[in-house]
């Protein structure tokens, strides 16, 4: 079992992390940059299977990280209320859904295939 | 007072309980209450969109090219994206300032003496200006995401 301080020290670390992945996640959103006029644009089949053939690493870890961040939080929260009683279940339930999700974002990345 | 003792009992009621939050004058509160819950939403939210996001892997880009056609202006969409944005907006803001105060100790000032009526001066000063400026950036960034998604 990791240590609650070690547990803490990832969600800073996580977090630094996502500061830079998330802005380049919404940057490249933005119209302008992408040479396109309206955000729907910028979330075309062309141009978001050119991010996921180009970036897929990079999106990988992003979607590691926050789902790192994301369930160790959820789990913190959980626990404070249900004054700490659960603490075992409520850590299997998390990991199961972190092996789940983070499976998903991986077969999203290996198994897209280009639009038709 | 039927309220009494309650913010001492667990339980995400009393979380969220306005009653027991005592947020007036206390902003710092306000960001922790604000954090949370946007810290939970954000928690659901991400698995929505790893679900999403993946319909073009599992189903095919059929069903992706549809929903993106018919999602020009103010529709489920879109607004979608944009309660996600204003979510993770405060999330991210928030928690930049928490870094700084909390993981590298910036901002928080130097002990004093205690003269009444005494405020701690990590209450005062540099960080509760850094939370203002999270409350304005948040605001600021959130209209900004609002033009983009509905009127650029």
């Amino acid at each position: 079992m990791v240590s609650a301080s070690k547990r803490l020290l990832l969600q800073y670390v996580t977090a630094i992390l996502l500061i830079f992945l998330l802005t380049w996640h919404l940057v490249i959103r933005v119209p302008a940059l992408r040479g396109v006029d309206t955000f729907m644009e910028t979330l075309s089949a062309k141009l978001v299977y050119g991010e996921i053939s180009s970036y897929g690493v990079l999106l990988l870890v992003f979607a590691y990280v926050a789902l790192l961040h994301g369930f160790n939080g959820l789990r913190n929260v959980l626990l404070e209320w249900t004054g700490g009683r659960y603490s075992k279940p409520i850590t299997i339930i998390i990991v199961i859904l972190f092996i789940v999700f983070a499976s998903l974002a991986t077969y999203t990345v290996v198994g897209i295939t280009p639009p038709g | 007072m039927a309220l009494k003792g309650k913010e001492n009992k667990p339980g995400w009621i009393a979380s969220i309980n306005p009653w027991v939050l005592r947020i007036v004058n206390n902003p710092e509160r306000l960001a922790f209450v604000l954090h949370r819950i946007t810290g939970v939403l954000m928690a659901l939210i991400i698995m929505a969109h790893i679900y999403v996001t993946g319909i073009p892997a599992h189903t095919g880009w059929e069903a992706w090219i549809e929903e993106i056609q018919n999602a020009h202006g103010i529709t489920p969409v879109t607004l979608y994206f944009f309660f996600f944005a204003g979510i993770a907006w405060f999330h991210g803001l928030n928690g930049i300032r928490l870094l700084l105060v909390e993981f590298l100790g910036l901002c928080i000032g130097e002990p004093e003496k205690p003269k009444p009526p005494y405020i701690a001066p990590s209450l005062k000063g540099c960080q509760r200006k850094l939370l203002y400026l999270v409350f304005a950036l948040w605001a600021i960034l959130w209209i900004l995401t609002g033009y983009i998604l509905f009127v650029a």
